[in-house]
């Protein structure tokens, strides 16, 4: 018989199970670990390795009582303190943090993880100066290191010096030319102050060096399209979605290039990607452009529902910042309740204090769900995330009154029923837009050319729609 | 007589196992393991049992309690893991081996097992780690070193591989590993001797007609009829299950659910050959579904793929014939293989109809798959012309430009300037695999050097990385007149790194029989231009569809006189080749080999041909399918 026996020594297994922990590999460490516990007995270490097998595992509360077993049993292990630190980081519980990190700059003052781990803790405490401090003696005395750069420089643009936070950003990318991380943290921080083409050299500098990385093609797109570089920024993302297919954003900017079938409607993940990050100078960047929308809409509704007295409820689909809501507000209207898909933008909406409800959606599925009747329903700059019109306009025509009224605006396509353009919004034809309407039971009481805003000083033209549910046929 | 001897229960259970009885066997072994917790074989012998009885899935609490109870007995551990793994729950089978190993490191089963299973799981390293320990505890062994073998062939360790093989008892499926192995290390005949060697001992078994059909092609002097005869041969073998007719409905129109069968969905010609035209098919018109081993998470084309894919279907645990099953489960309506008779390759379970429209595309698509079942192979004016369409057994579904769609590399280097201005000499190169560098090539290319005394060659691919190999290789080239300093052979290399080594390049050579595919293309992007000697079988014509769709059909011959003279001529023109090199990378982006929505369109009208003619057909009456 082919015995087989357990003849592991104990520090065998426990390097054994660091390493399985290591890889992720839970199920095969935690048998071994409960071997290594009955041959070892409770050992700091041991406690260490079950409080990083407990977090994998997701199992928070046995974490952090194996993190404090550890620390009981060796109070004076700087390591120990920097662990839990780190593990009291994750978990949102910064004060723990700083306490265990400070206790670890005590134990080993000459230890630059430890003061960066103060830094860190600091900063996410608010208190920027002395992250800054504490971050620049760790960066002094690990310059090497991307990531106690990368969180330096965070701490001096959080204490009112962003030239100082892009210095130290840039020195890093050329002593630790390798670190994306840093590398993105600067090409971001450049877009953020619209310095583009420093950005676009960034990353163009990180190409060469042969970084393999969605997001720096991405970020690289993105500032070539600030700066009009449309060509170029197709083919940046274009490359960030052969490293990075999952991502909406991405993919719907390459169909817009088009370099991928396009689909039939902007994805909600895009928008909430493009209206989170554009929400707190949404406003004064339409107003910038001539946007002329809200005011169009407000023409139309005080032409329709003149004479016709109060109108009501409001659905401000794609509301955004509320900017229709503010043209309309003072009209005998309401309640207004404003849908949008992202979070941001209804966050401004409701600073506005016009809407009686704001809800985040996407459009479609909220009007399927609803089960109200709004005597107007207003999208302003909204219907241009859609290509194909007829999902949504059948959901518009099963929420409106029967009276009720629907006022939206398009661009202007060059002949096709629709099509997606490069900036990653749909144009829609004249012809296409009566015929979707008609095929939605919607009578289309106007079709009128309406210049939509101005790019690069050029009209972008477009169509102002009315349209009412048809009379019924008996 | 000897209730308290365990190994009297074990034989009790094998006899009772042996005579068909697997529920009383079970209960034997049962005793048997409960007098001895750590006998290893009995533990086995009663998962043989469960799993004869079908009460696996049963069994498996009891084995857990006993792992629990008694966290140092590596023998539940193995029982756990194997039956785990039965059950198709991989990754739980691998810890639980993985613990089993870890608590009797010195025993070679359990690591034996544990490697067979990072093995199938894709895992190569730590499947290496793990069969060499078992091969140095148990050196005798001729299944471990099989196992080991076929692993440093999957990581493309030949000669290892092959030096292992030569020292076992060979029985017919170790002689197809030996064959394998001997082909990629640069002896395309011995190769398929040892092929043709299996087949005698094991005549009516697939894996030598499959063997001898993939070896073959690299072979010099192969011809399409020896090689459409072999594949037909292999085809003959396979078995075929009565499934019946596909039910599927024939509206030619309708949204099609397109099957990709492949376990190369990944970073591999197979991925860089055919993602972007999958992605820039019209999602509206075509649904797409994998079938075949999912790739490791982070591999970039992988993740391409998995964007695509409503679903991707693990098919390592599903018989061939449950994979077609499977198949026609999720309706598919057009299949594409994508492995043919490679190592990962399911092209044998096509025999019994996964769809009722089945495409052989790349992925060992050396030549005809010679397989009944496959109605249509996906080809170009350039590999297949109307005078060879009489070597293949499929129909054939021409592409209007190249056949494939290159993704390039968002990592690729820029192209750099003639290394031959700077350097003075011409720098040829090659970064083939070795099965396509036959003594044939070697003796051409060592005229042309010989012609060209200041000229050198670099030869690069992962064989390089065996110093044996790489004394042969010069051996060869030293015999055939050319000083082995003119001769630079390099090893792997990380994809970048790889292509960043074309900037010495100034001249590709083409292979021959066996032409290079993505090489070429990836060699075009770098700026270097390959001289195509194109041959007779799909295999052989490779470079010549990527240089004629990139528009540089002048690069291509199809004797060895021309090819040699070809090489030459190019190489005389250095401020030619300049030129064409500093404008090559835009020149192939603006063409059809890399442009990805124009071959969407291709695929997609070729795949709505195919699909439409079926309908035509079953609206005819025509039930073969």
């Amino acid at each position: 018989m082919d015995m087989l026996q357990a003849t592991a020594d104990p520090g065998a297994l426990i390097r054994r199970v660091g390493a399985l922990i290591d890889a992720g590999r839970y199920g095969a460490a935690g048998p071994l670990l409960a071997a290594a516990r009955q041959l070892n007995g409770q050992t700091p270490e041991l406690n260490l390795l079950a409080a990083h097998l407990a977090e994998g595992q997701g199992q928070i509360a046995q974490a952090r009582s194996e993190y404090d077993a550890a620390i009981e049993t060796a109070p004076d292990l700087a390591d120990l303190r920097k662990q839990r630190s780190s593990f009291c980081h994750r978990l949102g519980d910064f004060e723990c943090a700083a306490r265990d990190a400070a206790e670890a700059v005590l134990l080993q003052p000459t230890d630059p993880d430890a003061k960066a781990l103060l830094g860190s803790a600091l900063l996410s405490l608010g208190r920027a100066r002395e992250a800054r401090a504490c971050l620049a003696e760790a960066s002094a005395a690990d310059p090497a290191n991307p990531a106690i750069r990368e969180a330096l420089a965070i701490a001096t643009e959080a204490d009112g010096d962003p030239d100082a936070a892009f210095a130290i950003l840039r020195s890093g990318l050329s002593s630790a030319g390798g670190a994306l991380n840093l590398r993105n943290a600067a090409i971001l921080f450049c877009i953020r102050h619209q310095d583009f083409a420093t950005g676009i050299a960034l990353a163009e500098d990180g190409r060469v060096a042969g970084t393999v990385d969605a997001c720096l093609f991405g970020l690289k797109g993105h500032a070539q399209t600030s700066l009009g570089q449309h060509e170029a920024a197709a083919d940046s993302y274009a490359e960030a979605l052969k490293l990075g297919p999952d991502d909406p954003y991405v993919r719907h900017l390459v169909a817009a290039s088009g370099l991928l079938p396009g689909a039939r409607r902007a994805p909600p993940d895009y928008l909430r990607a493009v209206f989170d990050g554009y929400a707190p100078r949404f406003d004064e960047h339409l107003i910038g452009l001539g946007y002329q929308i809200p005011g169009a809409i407000r023409r139309v509704a005080l032409e329709y529902l003149d004479g016709t007295g109060a109108c009501g409820p409001v659905l401000d689909l794609g509301c955004g910042t509320g900017l229709v809501g503010v043209a309309i507000a003072d009209l005998p209207i309401g309640p207004m309740t404003g849908i949008d898909v992202s979070s941001r933008m209804l966050a401004e909406a409701e600073a506005k204090d016009l809407y009686a409800s704001l809800h985040e959606a996407d459009a479609i599925d909220w009007l399927a769900e609803d089960t109200g009747r709004w005597g107007l329903i207003v999208a302003g700059d909204m219907v241009c995330y859609f290509g194909a019109l007829e999902p949504l306009l059948r959901g518009i025509k099963l929420r409106l009154a029967p009276d009720g009224w629907f006022v939206f605006s398009v661009e202007a396509s060059d002949g096709v029923d629709w099509a997606l353009l490069r900036q990653g919004r749909y144009a829609h034809s004249k012809a296409y837009l009566a015929d979707s309407l008609r095929s939605a039971d919607l009578a289309v009481r106007s079709i009128h050319k309406q210049v939509i805003r101005f790019e690069a000083g050029a009209p972008v033209k477009g169509f102002l729609v009315v349209a009412q549910p048809a009379p019924a046929i008996h | 007589m000897a209730p308290a001897d365990p190994s009297a229960w074990d034989r009790l259970g094998l006899i009772l196992l042996a005579s068909g009885d697997p529920r009383l066997a079970s209960a034997a072994f049962a005793e048997g393991e409960a007098l001895a917790p750590a006998a290893l074989d009995i533990a086995l012998h009663g998962v043989e049992a469960a799993t004869a009885c079908g009460t696996l899935a049963n069994t498996l609490p009891r084995v857990e309690a006993r792992c629990a109870d008694n966290p140092f007995n590596p023998a539940a551990h193995t029982a756990r893991g194997v039956m785990l793994e039965r059950l198709g729950r991989h990754d739980e089978a691998l810890d639980a081996l993985e613990v089993a190993s870890s608590l009797a490191p010195e025993a070679p089963l359990p690591a034996c097992l544990l490697g067979g299973m990072l093995a199938r799981s894709n895992r190569l390293q730590e499947a290496e780690i793990a069969l060499r320990r078992a091969h140095d505890l148990d050196p005798d062994n001729p299944r471990v070193a099989n196992d080991l073998a076929v692993v440093l062939i999957r990581m493309h360790r030949h000669g290892e591989a092959r030096r292992l093989l030569l020292g076992i008892a060979a029985d017919a499926s170790v002689l197809c590993n030996l064959a394998t192995a001997t082909a990629n290390v640069g002896l395309q005949q011995e190769a398929v001797g040892w092929a043709e060697e299996a087949i005698r001992r094991s005549p009516e078994a697939v894996l030598g007609w499959r063997t001898l059909a993939n070896s073959l092609p690299y072979m010099d002097g192969v011809d399409g009829t020896r090689l459409l005869a072999a594949s037909r041969a292999c085809s003959d073998r396979l078995p075929r299950a009565a499934l019946g007719l596909c039910r599927n409905t024939a509206d030619p129109d309708r949204p099609l659910t397109v099957g990709l069968l492949s376990g190369s969905l990944r970073s591999h010609p197979v991925g860089w050959l055919t993602v972007a035209g999958f992605e820039t098919l019209d999602p509206a018109s075509f649904r797409l579904v994998c079938l075949g081993r999912p790739a490791p998470v982070s591999d970039p084309i992988a993740a391409r793929f998995r964007a695509l894919a409503t679903e991707w279907v693990d098919t390592d645990a599903l018989s061939d014939e449950a994979l077609a099953r499977r198949a026609r489960e999720l309706g598919v309506d057009v299949l594409i293989d994508l492995g043919g008779y490679g190592d990962s390759g399911r092209m044998p379970a096509c025999a019994h109809r996964l769809a009722p429209v089945q495409i052989k595309w790349v992925g060992m698509q050396n030549h005809s798959s010679g397989l009944r079942e496959m109605d249509w192979f996906m080809t170009d004016r350039w590999e297949t012309p109307a005078e060879l369409e009489y070597l293949y057994s499929e129909r054939l579904l021409r592409l209007p430009d190249g056949y494939v769609c290159y993704s390039p590399p968002p990592y690729a280097p820029d192209v750099v300037p003639l290394p031959a201005l700077a350097n003075g000499f011409v720098t040829f190169g090659c970064f083939n695999n070795l099965a396509k560098i036959t003594p044939r090539v070697v003796q051409v290319w060592a005229g042309i050097l010989r012609r060209m005394p200041t000229a050198r060659l670099v030869l690069k691919t992962h064989q390089f990385s065996d110093p044996e190999t790489c004394a042969w290789m010069l051996d060869c080239f030293t015999a055939a007149g050319v000083a082995a300093e003119r001769i630079d052979l390099r090893g792997a290399s990380r994809h970048r790194a790889f292509m960043a080594e074309y900037n010495d390049i100034d001249i590709a050579l083409d292979p021959f029989p066996y032409s290079s595919g993505l090489t070429t293309c990836e060699a075009l992007w770098m700026g270097v231009p390959t001289v195509v000697y194109a041959g007779e079988i799909f295999a052989a014509r490779h470079s010549l569809s990527h240089m004629c769709n990139a528009g540089l059909a002048d690069w291509a011959t199809s004797d060895a006189a021309a090819y040699e003279a070809l090489v030459i001529e190019k190489a005389s023109d250095t401020a030619a080749l300049a030129i064409l090199r500093a404008g090559l990378r835009s020149r192939v982006k603006a063409s059809p080999l890399t442009d990805a929505p124009r071959f969407g369109v291709h695929l997609g009208a070729a795949l709505r041909f195919a699909w439409r003619d079926w309908c035509q057909g079953r609206q005819l009456g025509h039930s073969t399918t």
